[in-house]
């Protein structure tokens, strides 16, 4: 019997090895794929390896580079004799990370765009908080083509609000067009970061009240109305209760915005008339100190630019943990 | 510790109107139940009491206050919610001093109400945990927890055990009583369990269509329900209701007549179209008629289906032809009849029996309004309603109209 039954087993994967050769070798791999969870597993880590290693060098790499350059006697650079393997710095010149704030004051630039972030991501959050609100949590006549107006904002190139933008704050007064009756006198805003930032929160509060409108409109009702009968006015259910509920929400916001902010030149180096800290030049400001009429530093530059990437680094490390404890904590459960 | 008063309190969601001219008073440290069926307006109701809702037109008093205007931090009031609404991101201590750190307590009094608390509730120990690592039930009592330590006027109770398993409801149900009697504080209970209501409550409102139908205590509810509405939502199984009209001697349905002076049901003449109410319990065979003092004439019946609840057996009975038994709508409502035995009779399905109505528990309602007419009527039709010792002189007049009359009939009747 026993017998019997092995050259059963024997004759079917024989037939089946036989069907395998007739199908060729990539229908046999998938047909093995598709019936086989082991080998579909694997396939799905391979993918996942491949797909993960390519993201990863395409957005790792260039800091490999900066770092190669930065550490790379700007000389060097120039003679453009480069040793295979290529790909790791000629010669070793850490001082380059000394020289980058000897040459210019190079962490006032990074200063300003700093500051210049953290208040537009405050202005941002706080007004955003309260359009999300009203926007997610209440019911009005007029919610759904107001919300669209505000998203438009966002259509527009920032450019096609500089010229009136910067008329306006060199300290020129408003007219208004066509009848020539003066409405005011802005202050003198440029070299200032209220020239900056103004334009900043403006441009870059429609993504914010968006992103948070959608968090805040998930918050049950029942969570409000229980702070508000604990004792807290509306107000204070949106700082206490569902702005903490939404932290992932808010977090990505607040990256979002600083991260937009902190990387501007283009506002910025029009605002700020001259390229100097004290006019609060931005970040990419100072980076292109560097290059002067006659000779550009490259190994300066890119020591600065992995300088003024730190700071960004961090905030989103911070950020992502946060985010991560937010969604892990279960808080929208319920 | 307060009163809370609602003045012809009307609530629209524009063209909806959710609780209409509502005058509603509950008395200091009352137990008051607000039921109804869902979308009947008793949420929002005690919405309007808590200040989550500002009333259309109307006032709302919370002691001598007026509060119609009033945010709900300034009420005094604290609420228990459906669906618990614990604060996610802030623990079990967190959460239950959230409206004493709000009020700016001095952390050892806030310890010390804290503790006191969860005592009440019995969370000694859990204080450090979130809440999504506890049973929905320790979470509602952090709920309640929350609302206890603030020592409010009133406490709402938004159908606060609706979300609980059978078991535990019933378990909360008696902590709650419990809680009742050791606070001595208002509480407004929502819920559309009248199971509930009737264990707990002092009175139960019951609400329909946005219209309070009747405030009473439970078993005033029960026995003496001032309309057809209430009659049938208050009960379990609900009350037999048959239609009929208003006869010389007494009440004629198609399937069944009760022999009485029409003359002793005030508000209503012969002719009148009248529905008849009975609760199953009070429907008897009639072998077991014995301990029954007044009974109707038998009326023939056949057994359909039988219900065995354990300590009673519900039974349906189709009346009139066995043959016509129909479980269609209109009909079945008119020749069926719910009958509750004891669970050791030997009924048997389709088996034909002859029952009997309590007169006693026998409620007449004006159909086409709705009101009750009468809660128990007198033995026999014509002079012989005169021969009662007491009853005559009230039932006999047919005077007094509306609920003030058959309630003292039926009082009387006992």
């Amino acid at each position: 019997m026993s017998g019997e039954t092995q050259t059963q087993t024997q004759t079917q994967t024989g037939s089946q090895s036989e069907t395998d050769h007739d199908q060729g070798p990539l229908a046999s791999w998938t047909q093995g794929v598709i019936s086989n969870p082991d080998r579909r597993s694997l396939l799905y880590r391979a993918l996942f390896y491949a797909i993960t290693i390519f993201f990863l060098v395409t957005t790792l790499f260039p800091f490999y580079w900066l770092l190669v350059l930065a550490l790379t006697p700007n000389s060097l650079i120039l003679g453009g004799e480069w040793d295979l393997p290529f790909l790791r710095p000629q010669g070793f010149n850490p001082e380059a990370f000394v020289e980058v704030f000897q040459q210019i004051p190079f962490h006032l630039y990074v200063f300003n765009s700093f500051v210049l972030a953290t208040m537009t991501t405050i202005i941002v959050i706080v007004i955003s908080s309260l359009a999300g609100y009203v926007f997610g949590r209440l019911e009005f006549p007029g919610r759904g083509p107001l919300m669209l107006g505000i998203l438009m904002v966002s259509y527009f190139p920032p450019a096609a609000f500089l010229i009136p933008l910067f008329e306006a704050f060199t300290g020129n007064p408003i007219v208004a067009p066509f009848i020539g009756v003066e409405l005011f006198e802005p202050p003198r805003l440029v070299n200032t970061p209220g020239s900056m930032v103004l334009p900043f929160s403006a441009l870059f509060l429609p993504l914010s009240i968006f992103i948070l409108t959608t968090f805040y409109a998930q918050i049950p009702d029942g969570l409000e109305d229980a702070a508000r009968v604990e004792g807290t006015t509306r107000l204070g259910a949106l700082f206490r209760v569902i702005m903490p509920l939404s932290a992932p929400g808010v977090a990505t916001a607040a990256v979002l915005t600083f991260i937009a902010v902190y990387n501007e030149y283009f506002f910025s180096s029009i605002m700020a008339l001259g390229n100097e800290p004290q006019q609060w030049s931005p970040l990419v400001g100072g980076l292109l100190q560097y290059q002067s009429l006659y000779s550009t530093e490259f190994n300066l530059m890119a020591a600065a630019s992995i300088v003024g990437v730190l700071p960004v680094v961090i905030l989103v490390v911070v950020a992502q943990e946060r985010i991560v404890s937010g969604l892990t904590a279960g808080a929208l459960k319920e | 510790m307060a009163q809370v008063t609602l003045n012809h309190v009307t609530k629209r969601y524009e063209d909806v109107v959710a609780v209409n001219d509502m005058n509603l008073e509950i008395r200091d440290g009352e137990f008051v139940c607000l039921v109804g069926p869902s979308g009947c307006g008793k949420s929002t109701t005690m919405e309007m009491v808590a200040g989550l809702t500002k009333p259309s037109e109307g006032n709302v008093h919370i002691g001598d206050v007026d509060v119609t205007t009033l945010p709900p931090k300034d009420r005094g009031v604290a609420m228990v919610f459906q669906n618990i609404a614990l604060f996610p991101h802030m623990d079990v201590y967190d959460n239950i001093s959230f409206g004493l750190r709000l009020r700016k307590f001095d952390k050892e009094e806030i310890d010390r109400r804290v503790d006191r608390a969860s005592d009440i509730v019995q969370l000694e120990g859990m204080l450090d945990r979130m809440p999504d690592e506890m049973s929905g039930g320790q979470r509602q009592r952090v709920a309640i927890a929350r609302a206890i330590v603030r020592e409010p006027d009133v406490f709402l109770m938004d159908e606060p055990l609706a979300n609980l398993d059978a078991k535990l409801r019933v378990h909360m149900r008696t902590e709650l009583q419990r809680l009742h009697k050791e606070l001595d504080t208002t509480i407004i209970y929502v819920t559309h369990d009248q199971a509930e209501a009737m264990t707990m409550s002092d009175r139960i409102a019951v609400l329909d269509a946005g219209e309070l139908q009747q405030i009473d205590p439970p078993l005033v509810c029960y026995n003496e329900p001032e309309n057809l509405f209430v009659a049938g939502f208050i009960g379990s199984p609900s009350m037999n209701f048959a239609e009929g009209e208003l006869v010389a001697n007494g009440f004629e349905s198609e399937h069944f007549t009760v022999e009485f002076d029409p003359s002793q049901v005030p508000g209503a003449s012969v002719g009148d179209r009248v529905t008849l109410g009975i609760r199953p319990e009070d429907v008897f065979t009639v072998d077991r008629v014995q301990n029954l003092s007044s009974a109707t004439a038998s009326i023939d019946a056949t057994t359909d289906v039988l219900e065995p609840m354990g300590d009673e057996i519900f039974v349906y009975l189709v009346l009139g032809e066995s043959a016509e038994r129909s479980m269609e709508g209109e009909t079945a409502s008119s020749n069926q009849l719910l009958m509750s035995v004891n669970p050791d009779s030997d009924i048997q399905e389709d088996q034909d029996v002859e029952v009997v109505l309590d007169r006693s528990k026998v409620h007449l309602f004006d159909t086409a309004s709705g009101q009750a007419l009468a809660h128990g009527i007198e033995e026999l039709p014509g002079p012989s309603a005169g021969t009662g010792p007491d009853a005559g002189t009230s039932a006999g007049t047919g005077a007094g109209e509306g609920t003030e009359s058959p309630v003292t009939e039926a009082e009387s009747d006992r």
